[in-house]
Formats: structure tokens, sequence, C-alpha cells
């Protein structure tokens, strides 16, 4: 399914972002919009890079800037999702909910995040019972060649 | 993954009630006990529709009124097939900037199918609010655009209404199903191509 997860910045959109970023950073002053435009930009990228160094501008931003603390925990969320740093994610879901607890955007992503934790965390079990599956299989052919060949 | 065969973008001031009419619409409650949350960014929720004999996946974003994210929304309308702005009868500063984000929306997206949505019928029913936006202009405003529903969220009435026409205007619209078809050919082929790849690595 589409979802908020999975969508990714236009590469145009990630430069047209980045140059006013660019910009003021030159002239010495990044107003928080420009800064949070930008990592808004660089939490969707495909590079998770780009992802981590949103995730920076957005810290920063947390700190210095209360008034936006909301949108920042939601796409620090994000960011961390999808660098599948989940429990990170969680950890900026529930600081998002102290503030708003019913949040109904906020409690769809955290039902993502963690049907995504479920089902990375089956597919990892699965590939670790189909490794070991094979290693048996080798191990029995090994172990059958050396019983024929003593026979 | 499955991917939306129409992409409705829903647009309108801050309070108008954009999410109240998705949720009412994809999860069919309104729920009252909410306070409001202004929407951070955009959300996104999908539902299956049924127009002429065919099933449709219809994708929404709904964006936030905040013009805190003005420059952010923007991005969401690029692609949309139908865009549904939103109104409150009772205030005419939502009346006004309709026309403002009917330009945003022609800037990204010219062939986009615009909807009007007047939000809160219940609210003017009971006569709770006075309306002050004229029937007569929301009339003439809508002649050049694709239709004009007055809803409820509350009470669910003319939500299904409105989306049902977007459905059907957008199946009776032959270019863009050609589009909606190539699209799933496309993603039947990337899905085999996907699997394909995958074989090649499994160890089984």
């Amino acid at each position: 399914m589409e979802d908020v997860l999975d969508e990714i910045v236009s590469s145009e959109d990630l430069q047209k972002f980045e140059k006013v970023f660019h910009e003021q950073l030159h002239r010495g002053t990044v107003t928080h919009k420009a800064q949070f435009e930008y990592a808004w930009c660089l939490v969707r990228s495909k590079y998770p890079t780009d992802i981590r160094k949103g995730i920076l501008l957005l810290k920063e931003l947390f700190n210095s800037h209360p008034e936006g603390k909301r949108d920042y925990l939601f796409y620090l969320a994000i960011g961390n999702a999808r660098i599948k740093e989940y429990n990170k994610a969680l950890h900026y879901v529930k600081s998002f909910l102290e503030i708003e607890p019913a949040n109904q955007q906020v409690l769809t992503l955290e039902r993502q995040i963690t049907k995504r934790m479920e089902k990375e965390g089956l597919i990892g079990i699965a590939h670790w019972a189909l490794l070991m599956n094979a290693l048996l299989g080798v191990h029995y052919l090994f172990a059958k060649k050396k019983q024929i060949k003593e026979d | 993954m499955s991917r939306c065969d129409i992409k409705v973008v829903l647009l309108g001031s801050e309070h108008v009630g954009k999410t109240s009419l998705v949720l009412r619409y994809v999860n069919c409650r309104f729920n009252a006990d909410i306070p409001y949350q202004n929407t951070v960014g955009a959300a996104f929720c999908a539902k299956t529709v049924r127009a002429g004999d065919k099933d449709f996946n219809i994708g929404i974003w709904d964006t936030a009124g905040s013009e805190r994210y003005e420059a952010m929304t923007k991005i969401y309308y690029r692609g949309a097939h139908a865009a549904i702005i939103c109104y409150e009868p009772s205030s005419v500063a939502s009346w006004n900037r309709l026309r403002h984000w009917l330009q945003e929306l022609r800037t990204v997206e010219e062939d986009c199918k615009v909807y009007l949505c007047g939000t809160k019928k219940d609210l003017l029913d009971s006569g709770y609010v006075s309306r002050e936006v004229s029937q007569d202009i929301v009339a003439t405003y809508s002649q050049g655009l694709c239709g004009h529903f007055l809803t409820s969220s509350k009470t669910g009435e003319n939500v299904d209404e409105l989306f049902q026409k977007i459905a059907d205007d957008c199946a009776a619209d032959l270019k863009l199903m050609k589009e909606v078809e190539d699209l799933r050919v496309q993603l039947a082929k990337d899905e085999a191509a996907y699997r394909v790849k995958n074989n090649n690595y499994c160890i089984c």
C-alpha cells in the first residue's frame, strides 16, 4: 500500500529547497521555514544519507524552535522509520502523542511502523529458518557420503 | 506495492473539515469527541470504489490547510486527477481563499477535475451557524467546474455522492482510463521483473 513512509521526493523538489537553504546559509541566517522545508525533502529521499542529514536538521530545529515541535517530531518519526530505526521512530511517535494523545495521523503512523517491524521481523526469522534448513541439508549429505565411503 | 488508479487531492483553508471529510468517506465514521488537530504536511488514505463495471483504487491526499505548509502541500497537487476544494458556507474568509487554492492548483495541474465542497451542512441545517456565502455566488462560480456538493461529515450526507461522482467522471474520461490501464500493465511488468530478480538470490 502506498503511504507516507513510501513516498519519495522528486529530485527537482529536493534541489529547489536545497538551493534556498544553501543560499540562506551562505548569507549567514537560515529561517526555520527554509530549514524545515529542506529537512522535509531530505527525510523523503530514497538515499539513507539524505535521510540522516534531514534527521540532524530536524533535531536542530526541535531544540531551537519550540513552536514547531509537533512538525519536527512527526518528520523525525518518519525519517527514522524510513532508515529502519523503528525504535527511535516509535520514541518520537510517543513524544508526539504526549502533546496530542488522540492525533489520528500519528496513530496511523504508529500502526504503519509496528506493521513494518512485524513484517521485517518475520521475514528475518524466515530467512534464518531457511538458512538453518540448508545447512542441515548439507550436513546430512556429507554425513551420508561419509557413511557410503565407510560402507 | 499496489498503486492508486485515481489520485484525488483535498485543498482548502484551515479548519474547514478536509480531514473529517476523508475520514467519513474512508472509515464511515465521525468522532465528535476528538478536538481539532491541524494536519501535519499531508495525510494519505485509500479506498476501492466501483464505477461503471470496474473497481478503482482511489488514493486521497489530504493536505494541511495551514499557510505554514503551503510550499510543501503544493507538491501533492502534481499528478492529481481530481481536486476537492473545501470551504465553509458560514465563513466568507474560507470562500475568499477558494480562488487562491484554485490558482495554486492550476499552476501545477492544469487538467485536473475540480469539485467544490461546502462542509458542515449539519450546522447550517440545525441553525447553529448561518450561511454567509450566498447560494447564487456558489452556483455561478461552480459552473466552470465539475460539480458542487454540500456535505456533512457528521451525518455522512452527500459524502459518498461526492466521491462517487469523481469516480464516475474519471471512469468516463477515456484519456484518463488509458493512463490507468497503462499504469496497471506497467505495474504488473515491474512486479514480474521483481519476482524474477528475487528468485535469483533465493537460497531455496
